[in-house]
């Protein structure tokens, strides 16, 4: 059974937040919007996201690295959230695999959301529904758009090109190379949800100055002695 | 996790509905078996429209808790999977069941009605109870309520709120009872204290998740979150973690200690023991069960810490650490209080 989902390399993730704008903008006007907006000028602003990014710090001082981790729906293979939905509202797709909420069926119970152990589903008060990232079904299927453009807001906008988008159980798909070849890994796989999204690990980056750097015919040799050798 | 009123409105309606429904109903079963049990029809008229009436109030009530209200009749659809939508369809079917018991009691329809009736309401009653039980126990996520206690204590509370209920009938309508259902209340009052210590003893000893599960990371690598992608709260830091109900936690869990258990116990044995039989008494402590119950569930909700709170540093902390060239779990460092 096919199974869309993104990949996100938290290797290249810088954490400008553009896929989430992205997100926003797209799906506040698309067929699963309006993503509601409370005192967004305001002192509390506050509102419905798809697509939220986290920061996180990892090891002790001074050996420390910082990666970011933008969290939307995992469009679990097993999700959680689809039977305990009272009206099926929350349903998943067989012919893709996606997570969709129908809002017309939607009680608001908020049911569903406490069944999600990565909180990806966030209750619209406006709409009084529950929302969540649909994998821009409507951009995917959408053929009045160039193929190259029928893939997710977030993966097109991706400015570090992190994200990638693909059916993942196809071996032919690039999603499925990049999470064999770089071993992809997903979140909290102790809960059983066997969720779809994967992320590409970071990758220890060390910095090492060349011997050639060293020469005293480098243009940048006094830069280099400047700051390894006076501390600069 | 954050308190719905509704909910907690609802559990004190339909429980007193439930449990006072039961030992009415039990009361006629046993003359079945040649007992002299019966209560007078004022009585059980008395109780029934009472339960009616309180379904009714909690089905409203629990409505508030809902989006769409008027989409709720959809709840009906996913009964094979969700434990909500069993709920929505035997507390329904109970209201049904139980107005058609009342209507056959009064109508002094055959006795094979009113009991056929009793018991299919009866059973709903508890099926509905057990429903509502379930929509928490069966959340892996919150390991606090992932527990048969939780549907143990839930059902008990039931049994405690109408066992104290029916007391106080008893007084009016068949005083004999009075010791037996003092009894009753007694037995009940313990079981609901000893099952609520237990919950509150097992949250000290659960095996919480870390960030670094959440995150797949090994768990020698301390994680610190350094920013949630938002300057305020949203959806996922308010339904999942209430913070203002944490800090009142500490306070607001002994008041309901006292109110559901010490001062209905205290009351009841006082009773029990003088034989006393004062009405005042046994009012007092069917409000000081309904109202410290009302406290307990408040408390029940906001003990809960839902998984997804790791990913933004609010979990209960717990981790693991290098002890002699082997990883240790960290002892579990939440305390009581949240």
């Amino acid at each position: 059974m096919p199974q869309y989902a993104l990949v996100i390399d938290l290797n290249t993730c810088v954490g400008c937040h553009a896929c989430a704008t992205n997100c926003k903008e797209w799906n506040t006007q698309a067929s699963f919007g309006p993503l509601s907006d409370f005192d967004p000028y305001g002192r509390e602003p506050q509102g419905v996201w798809y697509n939220r990014i986290m920061s996180y710090e990892v090891g002790e001082f001074p050996n420390t690295q910082v990666f970011h981790l933008p969290k939307s729906c995992l469009h679990c293979q097993d999700a959680p959230c689809v039977p305990v939905c009272p009206t099926g509202a929350s349903y998943k797709r067989e012919q893709d695999g996606i997570v969709l909420v129908n809002y017309d069926d939607c009680i608001g119970c908020k049911l569903c959301s406490w069944s999600c152990p990565y909180g990806c589903r966030e209750f619209d008060e406006a709409d009084k529904v529950m929302k969540k990232c649909t994998l821009c079904i409507d951009r995917i299927y959408d053929e009045s758009l160039p193929p190259e453009h029928r893939k997710p807001a977030c993966v097109l906008t991706c400015p570090a090109r992190a994200r990638f988008f693909g059916d993942i159980e196809d071996p032919n798909s690039e999603v499925y190379k990049v999470i064999k070849e770089r071993n992809g890994f997903v979140l909290f796989p102790d809960m059983g949800t066997n969720p779809a999204n994967h992320y590409l690990p970071r990758t220890e980056t060390k910095v090492h100055v060349d011997e050639h750097l060293l020469k005293h015919d480098n243009p940048l040799f006094l830069e280099v002695l400047r700051r390894h050798h006076v501390g600069g | 996790m954050h308190p719905p009123l509704s909910l907690i409105w609802f559990f004190l309606t339909a429980g007193t509905s439930i449990g006072l429904f039961t030992f009415t109903y039990f009361m006629e079963f046993l003359t079945l078996f040649g007992k002299n049990t019966a209560m007078p029809e004022k009585a059980v008229l008395v109780s029934v429209v009472l339960s009616l009436v309180l379904v009714g109030l909690g089905a409203v009530g629990a409505s508030f808790h809902l989006g769409h209200k008027l989409r709720a009749w959809k709840a009906i659809k996913r009964f094979h999977t969700s434990w909500l939508s069993r709920e929505a369809v035997f507390s329904g079917a109970y209201g049904f069941t139980l107005l058609l018991f009342g209507l056959a009691y009064y109508f002094k329809a055959s006795p094979f009605l009113m009991h056929f009736f009793g018991i299919i309401t009866f059973i709903l009653g508890w099926l509905s109870a057990f429903s509502t039980a379930m929509i928490y126990a069966s959340n892996r996520f919150v390991l606090e309520w992932n527990t048969s206690l939780t549907v143990l204590y839930y059902l008990n509370m039931y049994l405690m709120l109408g066992s104290s209920a029916f007391l106080a009938l008893t007084y009016h309508y068949r005083p004999e009872f009075i010791t037996t259902y003092l009894f009753l209340t007694f037995l009940f009052l313990s079981l609901g204290l000893a099952f609520r210590l237990a919950f509150n003893i097992r949250q000290f000893l659960i095996s919480r998740p870390t960030i670094n599960e959440a995150l797949n990371l090994p768990h020698n690598r301390p994680i610190r979150v350094l920013d949630t992608g938002t300057t305020t709260n949203n959806y996922c830091t308010t339904e999942f973690y209430y913070k203002k109900g944490k800090d009142l936690l500490g306070s607001m869990l002994p008041v309901a200690y006292i109110l559901t258990f010490v001062v209905p116990l205290f009351l009841v044995l006082y009773a029990w023991i003088t034989g006393n039989h004062n009405y005042t008494f046994f009012a007092l402590t069917f409000l000081s069960i309904l109202i410290g119950s009302g406290i307990e569930r408040w408390c029940f909700f906001v003990e809960g810490n839902h998984v997804q709170n790791l990913f933004y540093g609010l979990y209960p902390q717990e981790g693991y650490r290098l002890r002699k060239g082997y990883m240790e779990r960290k002892q579990t460092r939440i305390s009581l209080y949240g």
